[in-house]
């Protein structure tokens, strides 16, 4: 367990030192932020209420995709594809280490200062634009969103290592893994709540792992699903997460065994 | 620049063009991926604003058509500016590898060269549902369309792709000078997303921001606001002053960093 603990601290420093790049990575994060913000903004001076949802829970929604973004979709499919591309992976395969915790904690140290970032960039928009935001009243709330939400991290991060996984096979998994992340973030309600959306359309989507990413653990935090209802999101994120996980194994299992160190 | 010289740019264009897509087409799945990515980015995006016109009718005073017009146009320009500015992406790695030296030495103007060293034709790909779309909400705009407002919807695009050409070519510049500043062309970028909505749904400082300061408003939403016949004669010529003195002000900032640049690595 140390030495993951030693990766994440190490990683920790390295995305610290890296200042410049950081704060260009916050600038998407904040340009998404402040649009979404102020669209939702604009509807709401003609209507109390849109989609069922009233301004100050549409924005909260906002706010917290903000966070969740930052929490849950910062992977490492991309170092992944490239490690097992250019034969990298031999390095981390002849180490008495696990590859998969290897990533994770370098994830971890990465959702760390991203989470913190946006924090900060929420509060400041807070204060400076005086942004209603919902605290949630039920202690239950404040016990369940933590753990739902790292649910969504894992279970994200499971489902990307998948589909990075794909490298084994085929030096073009590039392309999937950008298809994957776009629609991962639009099925996973994180530009606009899924509740827009035609009845139909979202009874089908939650039948996926990807609403509970984001949009789920947002309906938790805003009290909008009752704590039977948050208790079943994070009774099925805990079964998608034992699917998508053995899924990830089995998939990383059989690419080990196609895995030729090309290049490495 | 003479017709010769201009001829033969396009010449190399078409070159450089024909092998950009040798590639893209060797790289099948890869590609396949990338142009799937892009098209869902701008279709779910499509279909989410047409799902929230189900529970409001108007976003910032405008309609469903003219917030689609708004968005579509975005993605045109960006569509457009992605296409033929690709290489600018790519331009800190050409200095800091000295390919850049390359660059100098060839019979074209160097600044070309870059810009011009990748043609995304996965970019051009996602054009024909962009334009399908404009075709759907255009003439569906209050008022209708007249020959006026279609000259001036096309004048400030080419003023819009202007402007986009003139950052990029600042981006081109900061590389050429630094090696050092990492993924300016990523600031950009992440701030486009502002102008995937009207100028006018933003508050003050920032529409204010996006007008004078970053003019991505500029460069995205006056062509439609122009379509729309909402923007004045003012407005116009400061969108016209601004794309010139853009482009003369980032050709200058290029021409000094080249006299400045002294060959990184070799």
């Amino acid at each position: 367990m140390s030495k993951y603990l030693y990766v994440y601290t190490l990683s920790l420093q390295n995305v610290l030192q890296r200042r410049a790049s950081l704060l260009m990575d916050r600038v998407g994060g904040i340009a998404t932020l402040l649009a979404l913000y102020f669209f939702w903004s604009s509807i709401f001076k003609d209507s109390a209420t849109v989609a069922g949802y009233p301004k100050a829970q549409m924005l909260t929604y906002v706010l917290m995709m903000s966070l969740l973004r930052s929490l849950v979709f910062t992977g490492r499919g991309w170092e992944v594809v490239g490690e097992i591309s250019s034969g990298r992976l031999s390095n981390y395969l002849i180490r008495p280490i696990r590859y998969l915790g290897y990533c994770l904690s370098l994830d971890l140290a990465q959702k760390t200062v991203h989470c913190a970032a946006a924090v900060f960039e929420i509060s400041i928009l807070i204060l400076v634009l005086g942004a209603p935001f919902h605290i949630p009243q039920s202690p239950q709330t404040w016990v369940l969103f933590p753990i739902i939400a790292t649910f969504s991290t894992l279970l994200f991060f499971l489902l990307e290592f998948l589909v990075a996984s794909l490298a084994f096979w085929t030096s073009e998994s590039g392309g999937p893994l950008f298809c994957f992340d776009l629609l991962v973030q639009f099925l996973a309600g994180a530009f606009f709540p899924l509740d827009v959306l035609p009845r139909a359309l979202q009874a089908a989507l939650y039948m996926t792992p990807f609403p509970y990413l984001v949009f789920f653990p947002i309906d938790v935090y805003l009290e909008r699903a009752p704590t039977e209802m948050a208790l079943k999101v994070l009774a099925t994120q805990g079964a998608w997460l034992v699917v998508v996980g053995m899924a990830a194994a089995t998939v990383w299992r059989r690419g080990l065994r196609n895995y030729a160190a090309e290049g490495g | 620049m003479n017709v010769a010289r201009l001829r033969q740019h396009f010449k190399i264009w078409l070159r450089i063009a024909a092998m950009s897509l040798s590639a893209q087409l060797s790289y099948g799945l890869g590609s396949f991926g990338f142009l799937l990515g892009k098209l869902i980015r701008l279709f779910f995006f499509f279909a989410y604003l047409l799902a929230i016109f189900r529970h409001t009718d108007r976003v910032a005073g405008y309609s469903l058509h003219e917030i689609a017009l708004f968005f579509l146009t975005f993605n045109l320009i960006d569509i457009v500016a992605m296409v033929l500015f690709r290489g600018v992406y790519a331009a800190r790695r050409v200095v800091e590898e000295g390919d850049f030296d390359y660059h100098l030495i060839q019979p074209c103007s160097p600044l070309f060269r870059m810009a011009a060293s990748n043609v995304d034709f996965l970019d051009l790909a996602t054009l024909a549902p962009v334009l399908a779309l404009l075709a759907w909400a255009g003439p569906a705009v209050p008022g209708g369309l007249d020959p006026w407002r279609i000259g001036l919807y096309a004048l400030l695009l080419a003023n819009g792709i202007a402007i986009a050409l003139a950052l990029h070519v600042f981006v081109a510049g900061v590389a050429v000078r630094t090696q050092e500043l990492e993924n300016t062309i990523w600031i950009y970028r992440d701030l486009m997303f502002l102008g995937k909505f009207p100028v006018d749904v933003y508050a003050w400082p920032l529409r204010w921001a996006l007008t004078f300061l970053v003019p991505i408003g500029v460069m995205v939403s006056f062509p439609a606001k122009g379509l729309l016949g909402t923007l004045s004669p003012a407005w116009t010529a400061y969108a016209l002053t601004l794309a010139s003195l853009l482009m003369a002000a980032s050709v200058w900032f290029w021409k000094k960093s080249i006299a400045a640049y002294t060959s990184v690595s070799s």
